[in-house]
């Protein structure tokens, strides 16, 4: 990524402001619409969910110009969701629907650099997430 | 240096399909397919690390010309230890030795399979591949298999594919999004935008490839790491490694097909109809299948599929022979009488390839359209050409354009004064001498000798227009050296309106009456100069158009237009970043700098600087560089990072005085001072900084540097302000003017009002602090209520501003600290002044108070925030923010 693309995402995410909630739901909706058999791993309270994810979303948006921490911070996270069996396929949906509700929320806003840095922000916090996930879960028979 | 390991990208999908094989229990094993580069060999040692982490043992067995003579050679590891059994007939039995090696497999590894990497397995000899099959079809091994795309595929892999016991993987380049992750990852941090490109661009995508010119780049220090931001600051190097690399991959092709890529490594892209005429027929198509040449159905051109195919041809060809094919085009497509003016530069280009002769028109005539495209590299080679004899003025012009632009400031120095001696018409006369003046103003930040280039050429330009133009130049070199006054008594001689002088002057005058206070006229000037400048076309010897719109953001900015002056900053910034112009690229970063100062938002801030730093460091602008250093240092102090600032102040002392923004630059030495509590120097540069700023025209930053006094020390600059909000058109000067005077009577509803003020200019620090201070006032005058709104206020106003650590937030720490036994009024005050480093026989002038009243206050003070010295309040303050 280059500086301005981390000061894109950075800037375009503190514009959601207050907004962050609705487009955290509008997230889920669009989850689901695209792969409806992710619906059952969220086995807790929707509402808690939304609000857990919005927390990472935004440690990680404000770590973004710090690789080591973000680092520290993906990997770990995505260790975590080893148990729920997420694979590489799902991250691509994920990444596609949080642009989607990013997109959603910021209307104009959301132009074509923009939404560029965000899609080179998230390959990199997916890739390394799917790392953590890989050195957590040990394979084979 | 070296990298940390190369991490694995884009890669995930396949490893999962790995470990679902390995998992499955009925899968022998996995075959990698990809052509050279692709990453097969990564992937299979990933699989196998990431089997071995989980417990599996593992092996990797490859082929070589040395192995492949010797039966089992590959696959000797596998082998039992103890001595071969012997048939009956005294010879080796296969199928014994391969049954006692399973054997021995089993035991070894106590049933668990042994995960085998067989890298390259078309290398391997037929016993070894044998035993494998072997060994993998009774679940002894879990084999991962690589075969380069293009290779015979081992007998044993069709079987075991054949039976669905096999897992396949395709393997591609990298696409884009994967090679920038995989950059971020491998140097630790974002890479300036055009390296960025130029390294996708080398690659294109294979990993391989990519890994060598990041390696090479960073070896021939092409790659830097300037502010935690990587630049490319030369040509990509070719590594030797790299040149084996992409020989492995073009070797073997028949005599036809070599010569069609050389021709085509040396010339593209060539057309399709006369490609077809010198290769004979099938070879196109042979190399197209084998992923070499692309050809663009369009335009029928013809290219090598990879560009580093082409330089490294380029290479390997003999000089001579390669000479030959060059004249050869060349002639062919001078013959044609093409009139395109690309063609042109290409001739030029490839008979100085070729080593030819070079006809000095020519190479000019090929400059010329280099230049147009702001290829200053290629007007430099071809301008170097020329015998120095047989430079004429309009060749020293261009070739001292093109140095200036490549940061080679003291040969531009050099050749724009020889050009200067010969002779020329009035027109080139004047560009010889503007552009010399540039140099000598942005690239050896010598502005008097500017300022004598500029007088000089008055003996020779002297018709009117030209003249005239001359004129604005002058005030060009005064606006950017610091001299916004004179440079407005300069202007005021201009009478004609040609179109050429209208944008030099609109280039000089737009920041020289934002600087003086006239921001609605230096706004309307930037815009009408950007118009002008289009309309002109983009002509040697004047600034890039882009320059204008720089000038507009800051114009916008000093009109208190701050978020507009963003949105036209950021996206100048894009456009200048696609289009590679250095200059444009260092002052958008800077005035993004600024912008995010204006609204606190000072870790923004930080990070614009730091990134004009790198830029202005990498196209060699030292003027430039001292500027956005300046900016950095002010940015960290702000954060309450002494040491940073300190350090990026001594960075700055190595570079040369550069009188542009000089007062504004000086904010960096007063901050960084009071961030290490040295009020009373802070208080002094404050001081001389701003008496500076008066004597040379700088009104917007005398009262940004006055406002800062007052906020650093408390000192009461109301006065001065007010004047200074009479003559400036902006309301960042009234609601400084506003702040001051509010400030000095202690008057909480103004304080309140000019908090509200600065809100609404998107300044949300100056906000939060002026909220603070109403909040101090109110509560000084017993009325709690306000006070406790006002705090409120401000403390919300201060969570925008991202670490802001100034002396006007520090009365958050003490309400927060304070809670349970509040401060009186008197005693913040105190605690305040005495928080900056302020000495209590100060404090006790400053509030006219006694010291020993002064050290009462102080002690009760202590009590309720539970320290025992001034150290002790510092931190409790500074850590509580």
């Amino acid at each position: 990524m280059t500086p301005e693309q981390i000061t894109l995402v950075q800037s375009s995410f503190e514009r959601l402001g207050a907004d962050l909630p609705a487009m955290t739901a509008l997230f889920y909706q669009e989850l689901f619409r695209r792969d409806p058999s992710l619906r059952p791993l969220f086995t807790t309270d929707m509402a808690e969910q939304r609000v857990k994810f919005a927390q990472k979303l935004t440690e990680i948006v404000r770590t973004m110009p710090r690789l080591g921490e973000l680092l520290s911070y993906t990997r770990a996270l995505g260790a975590r969701h080893v148990g729920y069996g997420v694979r590489a396929a799902d991250y691509q949906t994920v990444g596609d629907s949080l642009i989607a509700a990013l997109a959603g929320v910021l209307g104009e806003e959301f132009n074509a650099p923009t939404r560029e840095a965000w899609v080179l922000a998230f390959n990199i916090v997916a890739e390394t997430m799917l790392e953590g996930a890989a050195a957590a879960r040990p394979i084979g028979s | 240096m070296t990298l940390p390991r190369w991490p694995i990208v884009g890669r995930r999908p396949e490893l999962e399909v790995f470990e679902w094989a390995l998992g499955s229990g009925d899968r022998a094993g996995l075959v990698i397919y990809g052509r050279a580069g692709v990453g097969k060999t990564r992937l299979a040692d990933e699989c196998a690390g990431q089997a071995a982490a989980s417990g599996h043992p593992a092996e990797r067995v490859a082929g070589s010309r040395t192995t492949a003579l010797l039966p089992l050679g590959a696959v000797a590891g596998l082998l039992p230890d103890g001595p071969v059994r012997l048939g009956p007939d005294g010879q080796v039995n296969a199928v014994a030795l391969f049954e006692q090696t399973r054997q021995a497999l089993h035991e070894r590894h106590r049933g668990r399979r042994l995960v085998t990497v067989a890298d390259d397995m078309a290398q391997l000899d037929a016993a070894s591949l044998a035993l494998l099959g072997y060994l993998a079809a009774q679940r002894a091994i879990f084999l991962i298999a690589t075969v380069r795309t293009g290779e015979p595929v081992p007998d044993l892999l069709i079987d075991l594919w054949r039976d669905g016991r096999l897992e396949r993987i395709d393997l591609h380049d990298l696409s884009r999004a994967h090679v920038d992750t995989l950059l971020h990852l491998a140097l630790g941090g974002p890479i300036e935008a055009g390296a960025g490109q130029e390294l996708w661009e080398a690659s294109r995508g294979n990993p391989l490839y990519l890994h060598e010119l990041v390696l090479g780049a960073l070896e021939s220090g092409a790659l830097v790491d300037r502010s935690g931001v990587w630049h490319l600051e030369d040509h990509l190097p070719a590594s030797s490694r790299l040149l084996d690399l992409v020989e492995q991959r073009i070797g073997g092709l028949s005599a036809e097909a070599r010569s069609a890529v050389e021709l085509l490594a040396l010339c593209q892209p060539v057309e399709l109809g006369y490609l077809e005429t010198v290769a004979p027929a099938g070879v196109l198509e042979s190399l197209e299948r084998a992923g070499l040449v692309t050809i663009t159905v369009d335009d029928g051109q013809v290219r090598l599929a990879h560009p580093l195919h082409a330089r490294v041809v380029r290479a390997g060809m003999p000089k001579l022979r390669a000479r030959a094919v060059l004249l050869a085009q060349a002639e062919r497509l001078a013959a044609g009488g093409s009139t395109l003016g690309r063609v042109e530069l290409r001739i030029a280009v490839w008979r100085l390839d070729a080593g030819a002769q070079p006809d000095p028109a020519a190479l000019v005539g090929g400059a010329q359209l280099a230049r147009a495209a702001h290829d200053f590299r290629t007007v430099r080679r071809l301008m170097e050409a020329v015998p120095g004899e047989q430079l004429d003025a309009v060749g020293a012009l261009l070739l001292g354009e093109a140095l200036y632009e490549l940061g080679a400031f003291d040969d531009s120095e050099r050749v724009l004064a020889q050009g200067q001696a010969l002779p020329a018409s009035e027109r080139i006369a004047l560009q010889l001498a503007v552009t010399r003046a540039k140099n000598a103003q942005w690239g050896l930040c010598q502005p008097e000798k500017a300022l004598a280039i500029n007088a000089a050429a008055r003996a020779v330009v002297t018709s009117a227009p030209l003249a005239e133009e001359l004129v604005a130049d002058e005030a060009s070199v005064l606006t950017f050296s610091g001299r916004p006054d004179r440079a407005l008594t300069v202007l005021g001689r201009i009478t004609g309106a040609d179109q050429r002088t209208r944008v030099v002057r609109a280039i000089a005058g737009a920041v020289a009456l934002a600087a003086a206070g006239r921001t609605a006229d230096a706004v309307a000037l930037a815009r009408a100069g950007h118009a002008d400048h289009v309309a002109l076309g983009d002509e040697p010897a004047i600034a890039h158009p882009a320059m204008h719109v720089v000038n507009q953001v800051f114009a916008l900015t000093e009109a208190g237009r701050i978020a507009e002056a963003e949105q036209v900053a950021r996206s100048g910034a894009e456009i200048v970043a696609a289009q590679r112009v250095p200059i444009a690229q260092i002052w958008f970063a800077v005035n993004l700098g600024r912008v995010a100062i204006l609204q606190g938002r000072v870790a923004t801030a930080r990070r614009f600087y730091a990134e004009a730093v790198g830029l202005a460091q990498s196209s060699r602008f030292a003027g430039s560089r001292r500027v956005a250093l300046s900016g950095l240092a002010l940015a960290h102090a702000m954060l309450g990072e002494a040491d940073a600032a300190a350090q990026a102040l001594a960075e700055r002392a190595t570079v040369p005085w550069f009188g542009f923004l000089g007062p504004e630059q000086r904010l960096a030495d007063a901050w960084a001072a009071s961030a290490a509590r040295r009020p009373a120097e802070a208080a002094a540069v404050f001081r001389s900084a701003a008496a500076d700023a008066a004597a040379t025209g700088y009104r917007l930053t005398e009262s940004w540097l006055l406002h800062d006094l007052m906020r650093t020390s408390g000192e009461d600059v109301s006065a001065r302000l007010r004047e200074l909000a009479e003559e400036c058109d902006s309301p960042l000067v009234s609601a400084r003017a506003r702040h001051a005077a509010a400030a000095r009577a202690r008057d909480a509803v103004e304080l309140a009002g000019a908090a509200g003020d600065f809100e609404a200019l998107g300044a949300m620090l100056l906000a939060a602090e002026a909220a603070g201070s109403a909040a101090a006032a109110s509560s000084g005058a017993g009325d709690r209520r306000a006070a406790t709104a006002s705090l409120r206020r401000s403390s919300a106003l201060a969570a925008a501003c991202e670490g802001a650590a100034t002396p006007g937030l520090f009365h958050l720490a003490t309400v927060n600290t304070a809670a349970a036994a509040p401060l009186s009024g008197r005693e913040r005050e105190v605690v305040l002044l005495a928080s900056t480093g302020m000495a209590s026989k100060d404090i006790a002038e400053r509030l006219y108070l006694s010291v020993r009243t002064v050290n009462n206050h102080l002690q009760h003070a202590y009590a309720k925030l539970g320290v025992t010295s001034r150290a002790g309040l510092a931190q409790a303050l500074g850590s509580a923010i």
